[in-house]
């Protein structure tokens, strides 16, 4: 196995467990659409942000798709607030407005120059291997690959230290509040770290893998288990065991490999939902 | 470009037609998924068409040697996917223990998915598949390529929803607001729940290689969700919405036409949210400044009242 193959299997599978675990909560919490609003809605923030300092690799990118992200959420929550609108609808007007602003800004500013439609869609996993990250004189490994880790370490570290708050906000709003908690606060931090994770996996993944990755792990696994510890782990290992197949599928047919991710995930959850998780 | 040399051109005379029935259409079309809250099955429907275009634009390959990309062929095959993955979702939300909303996420990650791993295949084949280029389009929709064909069967399509919608009007608007009362008056749900569907999916089929499966979703809901704010009758509601949506067209195409570079989809969706603000702020009862407004003068006279 050369280096680079290496690499691709890395970034793709520490993608896929950060994806993953985000997904969990999505899914306990009836908000899977969710993850294909903010897998959309971070693409004008990243435009314009590449617009005002055109280096792809400026911190700034993330933290404009991350703000984008938020921006979604808090548009959908006040258009729901306001009681003309429900929030699936809120959601769908939201996400694809801020989509085609991307879209419109990356088609007017940035023709021919990396944003086109098969960025968006499969994002670059062959480019972002090419990267380097150094620390001082020594290669650590891709960039893309770093960025994905440290998030990875910081949610779970969350998850862990988190966990019984997650589990209240996950189950039972009105227990919590009643233990001193707070679920509101606790789920807009929640919502903060999945922006982050959609942004970050937007690059390599791109919006259909950032979407299949966030819910179709954590729907499997909602098929064989209701205990939330549980969940997490057999989330991180389908979406893990996922990119491992789909990537190799990608290499067998050299395209890129966000299609074929998204469909080994998929066939996983066709396949066990076939066989268990009777009602 | 002057407007007399625009309007004379025969392919902006094509997209613009296009453009404004299928405006007109999913703006209709999308009342009743607004209404019946399923606005994001739309979203789903429109994800999932991409494999059946794939998949259909293969079968032409194989059996003719060359790819179509007819609408007469890809309408079938977007419509086959769409209803396959609604109703793979329905099955699996009645006999196994997956969500709605979860199996809805889950279909599009599948549909959507394998959709671009057979379009990346398609693009990468050595030899390549004559016709494929273009293909890509329907992502994004590419309403500038649109033939006189292609408008035919936009205009049977939607001709045929809007017949249906005329014809089964009391049932529709009888099993939308009162599914119980419906099913009194002897309507069966299966039947409702089919056409409603079928009609969806048509609302959604033709305008996919236009505006693109990523935005498809806007063009149903934000013009229902304009119209909404206006009326409480059905009928006025389905009127406006597809006003909306046709002006939604009219202002994409022409804007696209004058400026270079303008996609014309996503500028279709901006105009729709543009009346969809003006609609929440403004409309008379219900918009957000209108209430307030009315809240501030309902206090002073209460305060006058008081001595």
């Amino acid at each position: 196995m050369t280096p680079l193959i290496f690499w691709t299997f890395a970034i793709a599978v520490v993608t896929a467990l950060a994806c993953g675990l985000c997904g969990v909560m999505l899914v306990v919490k009836r908000e899977a659409f969710v993850a294909e609003g903010l897998s959309h809605a971070v693409l004008p923030g990243i435009i314009f942000a590449y617009l005002l300092i055109p280096d792809r690799s400026s911190p700034w990118l993330v933290i404009a798709a991350g703000l984008s992200g938020l921006l979604m959420v808090w548009l959908v929550q006040a258009i729901t607030s306001t009681r003309l609108v429900d929030r699936d609808a809120a959601l769908g007007i939201v996400f694809s407005g801020l989509f085609s602003i991307g879209i419109i800004a990356s088609n007017l500013k940035l023709k021919n120059i990396h944003f086109h439609a098969h960025c968006i869609i499969d994002g670059n996993l062959s480019l972002a291997v090419l990267k380097p990250f150094h620390l001082g004189e020594l290669y650590v490994g891709p960039r893309a690959f770093v960025t994905m880790a440290l998030l990875l370490l910081v949610l779970v570290l969350f998850i862990f230290i988190f966990f019984k708050e997650l589990k209240l906000m996950a189950f039972d709003e009105t227990t919590a509040r009643s233990f001193g908690f707070r679920p509101g606060w606790m789920h807009s931090v929640w919502l903060a770290l999945v922006s982050m994770t959609a942004v970050a996996a937007f690059e390599t993944a791109g919006t259909v893998l950032v979407v299949a990755l966030m819910i179709t792990p954590a729907a499997t696994v909602s098929l064989l288990t209701k205990k939330l510890s549980a969940m997490f782990w057999l989330a991180g290992f389908l979406s893990a065991a996922s990119a491992v197949l789909g990537v190799m599928l990608a290499l067998a047919l050299d395209i890129s490999a966000a299609g074929p991710i998204s469909s080994v995930a998929g066939f996983i959850f066709l396949g066990l939902a076939l066989a268990v998780g009777k009602r | 470009m002057n407007w007399l040399e625009l309007i004379a051109d025969p392919t902006f005379q094509t997209v613009l037609l296009g453009t404004t029935s299928i405006g007109f259409v999913s703006g209709a079309l999308g009342c009743f998924a607004y209404l019946r809250r399923q606005s994001l099955v739309g979203d789903v429907i429109a994800h999932s068409s991409l494999f059946g275009v794939m998949l259909f634009f293969l079968i032409s390959y194989l059996l003719t040697g060359q790819g179509s990309k007819s609408l007469f062929v890809l309408v079938p095959g977007a419509a086959v996917s769409g209803f396959l993955s609604l109703w793979i979702c329905q099955w699996l939300v009645r006999n196994r223990t997956v969500r709605e909303d979860s199996g809805l996420g889950v279909m599009l990650a599948i549909f959507f998915g394998t959709g671009i791993l057979l379009l990346r295949c398609v693009q990468r084949s050595e030899p390549p598949i004559p016709g494929h280029r273009g293909l890509e389009g329907y992502i994004f929709g590419m309403a500038a390529s649109m033939t006189r064909s292609d408008l035919i069967m936009i205009a049977i399509l939607g001709a045929a929803s809007i017949i249906a919608i005329l014809v089964f009007w009391k049932e529709l608007k009888a099993y939308t607001f009162d599914a119980m009362f419906s099913h009194g008056l002897g309507i069966r749900h299966q039947v409702m729940d089919a056409l409603l569907i079928a009609l969806l999916v048509t609302g959604i089929v033709i305008g996919v290689q236009c505006i693109g499966v990523v935005l498809m979703i806007a063009m149903l809901v934000i013009p229902a969700a304009a119209a909404r704010q206006w009326t409480r009758s059905l009928g006025r509601m389905v009127m406006l919405a597809a006003v909306i949506g046709a002006a939604c067209g009219v202002t994409g195409s022409v804007v696209s036409a004058s400026v270079d570079n303008m996609p014309t989809g996503p500028v279709m969706v901006l105009a729709g949210v543009i009346i969809f603000l003006i609609s929440i702020l403004f409309a008379p009862g219900r918009g957000v400044l209108v209430r307030r407004s009315g809240l501030r003068s309902g206090r002073q006279s209460l305060q006058e009242m008081i001595p």
